[in-house]
């Protein structure tokens, strides 16, 4: 019994981190893409302003990218450190 | 080799100048907690050295993807070194939980640095009203 529910422990923990990375890093690549795109267009218009608009633009990808950054620690908690507490947490309620 | 773009390498200064003051606090609240031992230090170490090259290879992608004539040739681009750069930084991360030399929570969150550094970049990074520096 204690085997089967570490292993849905751990099965729910690879999972989530899964989903976690997946759905987290979907946002910025999206984001991102659009902005640079856009961004191209602009240069295109206005060569002039290619500093400050390439100067915007990593701090915009930066600040997009960060939410990526959190799924991943998210994700490394729940594949390092949330199955080791919670068998530990089971093991002590049995 | 393209030449790095003058505006790479002074955000990336801006940046890694933030990163390295903010873990040296988080070294402080470590010592302060009484949990300090050489693997915080080099932990933040190793955390800040992935969230500088993080995010001067994020510069490079961006110049790159700029100096693209056609917008979707610059999504592709921007994309590629997206996905490049989070594999990096997966491996990054994973080698700074497992390897017991690194703590493994100083070298993770110097990776949220440069977010709280470019948050404050209105203010101390000179920037003009159009939003270039």
């Amino acid at each position: 019994m204690l085997e089967l529910a570490v292993g849905i422990i751990l099965g729910c923990c690879a999972l989530g981190a899964g989903i976690c990375m997946g759905i987290g890093a979907i946002g910025p690549g999206i984001g991102e893409g659009h902005a640079v795109a856009n961004a191209c267009e602009a240069i295109g218009r206005q060569p002039e302003s290619k500093s400050a608009v390439t100067s915007t633009m990593i701090m915009g990808c930066a600040v997009a990218e960060t939410t990526g950054i959190y799924s991943l620690v998210i994700a490394i908690l729940l594949i390092f450190v949330a199955p080791i507490t919670m068998v530990n947490m089971l093991k002590s309620l049995l | 080799m393209k030449k790095i773009d003058q505006t790479v390498v002074k955000e990336t200064i801006y940046v890694a100048v933030w990163v390295l003051i903010l873990s040296a606090l988080m070294v402080a609240v470590f010592l302060l907690l009484g949990k300090w031992d050489l693997s915080v230090l080099w932990g933040s170490l190793y955390g800040s050295f992935a969230a500088i090259l993080n995010f001067f290879l994020l510069g490079i992608g961006v110049q790159i993807a700029v100096a693209k004539e056609d917008p979707a040739e610059a999504k592709k681009v921007i994309r590629t070194s997206h996905s490049l750069r989070f594999l990096l930084l997966m491996i990054l991360v994973v080698v700074g939980v497992v390897v017991p030399w690194f703590h493994s929570v100083a070298s993770v969150v110097p990776l949220l640095f440069p977010r709280i550094g470019l948050f404050f970049r209105p203010r101390f990074g000179g920037m003009d009203e159009e939003g270039g520096a």
